[in-house]
């Protein structure tokens, strides 16, 4: 295993950058933590503070700046881990700089949420190129475990392992390794079902939709709040790059809605825009908070009260039989309830499994199925796909599938049977079933 | 003992989880606890011939009594099952198992399982720390006070320092061995949380103390969780161990027992010690009861202890008590490791219920799980090597109900 003492942290001032820092102060390293000015990089330290639930984690962090600290820091740093904004161009600028005075042992890494690490190793050196990996930490850190390590073409092939070990026992992350593909594997997968869901709502409405594939289909948050959390700029910023670099099966779903786009353009970026709003909007009424939600068509918000939503028999039984712990009962119920609605559910979450574990395989995103099980188990906190193949069955979730229209995945074509696909023995699958 | 009660395996589920925020009723704990047992141990549920549940307020925290009941919701198999439920405060899970054995040894049945169950975050904080003073005599000591107990296992601090004298810093480096041995468990709720012996020792917005000389960092957690463990008498382990080609002889017992009740109100524990060199002089009766029992001469003659570390009081208290030092003189080993994984006498490699956490009614059956896992060599990353016997001390109340087990082969 790798041993790590010294990290500096590009951009400790962001959520990604203070929440990283964190995890690696709390891992025992000494970290330092670099922004623009002395006081960005103070609000990180107090961000990891925060976080950590402890003013003791400032004795691991120091403060400084791009200007004044980074050559002194990176030349004595074994990590140097950039968590700056998502722009290329930018990190690049930077990486030009830290190969200038890195030690030539020292990793590189990027927590970049899906940009290319190959071409953001292009042109350095080849200690740089040769150490330099992407360690994608999901938001926020200190919560969210799941971590993908992505090499590129040249990166030492034993650093892999090696950071994946370090990783998952000294930082307590579950950790897997994925290809050097646009937005990796989680958010691959994950945006592909929220962009979808963003699409259906044009048609079907924001509450309905988020509704329907709500908690009880196997996610800790309904899938619109999810982009309004994550922001709608990220949200545009991922589904572009997939939809612009890829070609696949789901291409036609990385396209972003055009209302979406027109919204952004108008400050609609979701929770960190709270007065435009994005799906949802909060407004006070008095000493009343309204939930508001959009109508995508109109671009007006609505109280959420005079949705006329109306429960669906089947939704509401499943999420009884989730209350109760009767998991596979709900989950066959899913599978068997009959109207439009319950379709429209099933083709999102065949959807999701299908092309999730189609991203599986010698040329495509990662190797094992249990890597995207982890990372959408971990990352996102959604069901992963194959516990919902267990729960379901392996030959009732191939018909569901072929039902869909959806490209049935090798593991399951291939899968023996009453072979149980996910084996990971300390994981109570029940949590990913909310009622 | 004289009628030798096996441990078959059970489960624990994942005490990080929010039940709550899961939507879920206290029934789902349940059924996964049973269901994950009855894999673990390859049981069926046919064969469970009576049930017991451990639990000691979801009157309170999910509004729901009589839970032994719900065993029967969990699978058509357990139609008709005997089943109960037993409070004992935060020893529930052990009175559990003790009645559970009790039943066997009596003759009545051959196979039991026993659930330790509580559903805690329901409710906010204070509310809880409410709920939670019941377990003390609630009208003198904790009606009116916000957060009872901190206080009154601060004052089991207050009487250690008085008699002896007692360091802040030896209870932060109990709270820091706990939460540094819970990384290395996979189920405990504190896993991916931060923690040093420097943050254990300040006192700051982070580390606010909650009563007396308690700060958070020296409590338990508010936990959601559940364990089941299944206990056969001799006849049905060696029915078990021939069906499955294992030595009857490898399959872990409670190899002794030991249960006494104190005085519930504190003051009235501390003034009928007062001459005695234990400050919980029926905590420690509790444990010389299981040593003898188990035929083990001291506390030597185990391995590891999961003991009650509900504050870093109690376990200070459990260290000398269980006779690893002179009465008040703890603090020795915290000082020399003994109590840490790798030192002579590790203490709740699981993490405890600081690290691990604490579902009241879970606690006691949580233990005794995790002795068996030790025993069996299937504690995975916390495993104490080599492990052969295993103590387990789980406390209701202010010290008030002590219940003490041996787990071995």
């Amino acid at each position: 295993m790798i041993d790590i003492k010294d990290v500096v942290v590009l951009g400790a001032n962001g959520t990604m950058g203070a929440g990283s820092g964190e995890v690696f102060a709390a891992g025992g390293c000494d970290v330092v933590f670099l922004a623009r000015t002395v006081e960005k990089a103070h609000e990180g330290l107090v961000t990891a503070q925060n976080m950590a639930k402890s003013a003791r984690i400032a004795d691991r962090i120091s403060v400084g700046t791009y200007d004044q600290d980074l050559e002194e820091a990176v030349a004595k740093a074994d990590l140097i881990f950039e968590a700056l904004a998502e722009d290329i161009e930018l990190k690049k600028q930077f990486f030009t700089r830290v190969d200038k005075c890195r030690r030539p042992e020292s990793i590189v890494a990027t927590v970049s949420s899906g940009l290319s690490i190959a071409e953001m190793a292009h042109g350095r050196s080849d200690t740089f190129r040769k150490n330099f990996l992407g360690i994608h930490l999901f938001n926020p850190p200190h919560v969210i475990v799941g971590t993908e390590v992505i090499p590129h073409a040249e990166t030492d092939p034993k650093l892999i392992p090696s950071t994946v070990e370090m990783l998952e026992t000294r930082f307590g992350r579950t950790a897997i390794v994925t290809d050097d593909k646009p937005a990796f594997c989680g958010n691959r997968v994950g945006f592909k079902v929220l962009n979808e869901v963003a699409i259906l709502a044009e048609q079907y409405g924001v509450t309905f939709i988020d509704y329907l594939i709500g908690p009880y289909t196997g996610r800790a948050m309904a899938p619109l709040a999810t982009i309004d959390l994550v922001g709608w700029d990220v949200h545009k910023a991922i589904v572009d790059n997939v939809h612009v670099h890829t070609k696949d099966e789901a291409h036609d779903l990385f396209k972003l809605p055009v209302y979406m786009d027109k919204l952004i353009d108008h400050g609609h970026l979701g929770n960190k825009t709270p007065a435009h709003g994005g799906f949802y909007r909060r407004v006070k009424e008095g000493k009343q908070t309204i939930n508001l939600a959009l109508d995508p068509r109109t671009g007006a918000y609505k109280d959420t009260r005079e949705n006329g939503l109306r429960p669906l028999p089947f939704v509401e039984k499943i999420r009884q039989l989730h209350r109760v712990g009767k998991y596979v009962e709900a989950m066959q119920l899913f599978v068997t309830a009959e109207g439009a609605e319950a379709d429209l559910a099933r083709k999102v979450i065949f959807g999701y499994v299908s092309y999730a574990l189609n991203r599986v395989g010698d040329k495509e995103v990662v190797r094992e199925p249990r890597d995207v099980d982890r990372i959408m188990g971990f990352g996102f906190n959604w069901v992963p796909p194959t516990v919902l193949a267990d729960v379901i069955g392996v030959k009732e979730t191939i018909k569901a599938i072929e039902r869909c229209g959806l490209p049935v995945p090798k593991v399951l074509a291939q899968a023996k049977p009453g072979e149980r696909l996910f084996r990971e023995a300390h994981v109570n699958i029940g949590r990913f079933f909310a009622a | 003992m004289a009628t030798p009660i096996y441990v078959l395996g059970g489960y624990q589920t994942d005490f990080a989880r929010n039940w709550n925020k899961e939507s879920k009723h206290i029934v789902a704990m349940m059924r996964e606890a049973v269901a994950g047992g009855l894999e673990a141990t390859g049981l069926e549920p046919k064969d469970v011939e009576v049930g017991h549940v451990g639990n000691f307020a979801a009157e309170l925290y999910a509004m729901q009594g009589h839970l032994g009941a719900f065993l029967l919701d969990i699978d058509s198999s357990f139609s008709g099952l005997p089943t109960s439920r037993h409070e004992a405060a935060c020893a529930s899970g052990s009175i559990a198992i003790l009645a559970a054995s009790a039943e066997i040894e009596a003759g009545r049945y051959d196979l039991a399982m026993v659930v330790g169950v509580e559903q805690m975050k329901t409710v906010d904080p204070k509310t809880g720390g409410d709920f939670l003073g019941t377990a003390a005599w609630y009208e003198t000591e904790a009606k009116g006070i916000e957060f009872p107990f901190p206080k009154l296992f601060g004052r089991l601090g207050d009487e250690y320092d008085k008699r002896f004298g007692l360091k802040e810093e030896h209870l932060a480096h109990i709270s820091a061995v706990n939460y540094s041995n819970a990384k290395r468990n996979p189920l405990a709720q504190t896993r991916n949380w931060y923690m040093t012996e420097d943050h254990a020792r300040s006192t700051d917005k982070f580390n606010t103390i909650i009563g007396g000389r308690i700060k958070v960092s020296d409590c338990s957690q508010v936990t959601d969780g559940a364990a089941s463990v299944f206990l056969a008498s001799e006849k049905a382990a060696k029915a078990y161990a021939k069906k499955r080609g294992i030595k009857l002889e490898n399959i872990p017992r409670l190899l002794g027992w030991g249960h006494h009740t104190a005085p519930i109100e504190f003051d009235a524990k501390v003034a009928e010690s007062r001459d005695n060199p234990y400050v919980l002089p029926h905590t420690r009766q509790a444990i010389l009861d299981a040593f003898r029992r188990a035929g083990v001469a001291d506390v030597w003659g185990v391995n590891a202890i999961e003991t009650h570390d509900c504050f870093t009081t109690s376990e200070y208290m459990a260290i000398d008590h269980f006779g690893l030092t002179k009465p008040g003189e703890s603090w020795k080993a915290v000082e020399d490791g003994t109590i840490e994984m790798g030192g002579k006498m590790p203490i709740n490699p699981s993490g405890g219920l600081i690290g691990c956490g604490h579902p009241v009614g879970a606690t006691g059956t949580r233990q005794v799980l995790d002795a068996y896992k030790q025993v069996t060599g299937q504690a995975g990353d916390y495993q104490v090597e080599g492990a052969k016997k295993v103590a387990t001390l789980n406390i209701g109340g202010s010290g008030t109900t002590s219940v003490a087990f041996v787990v071995g082969c």
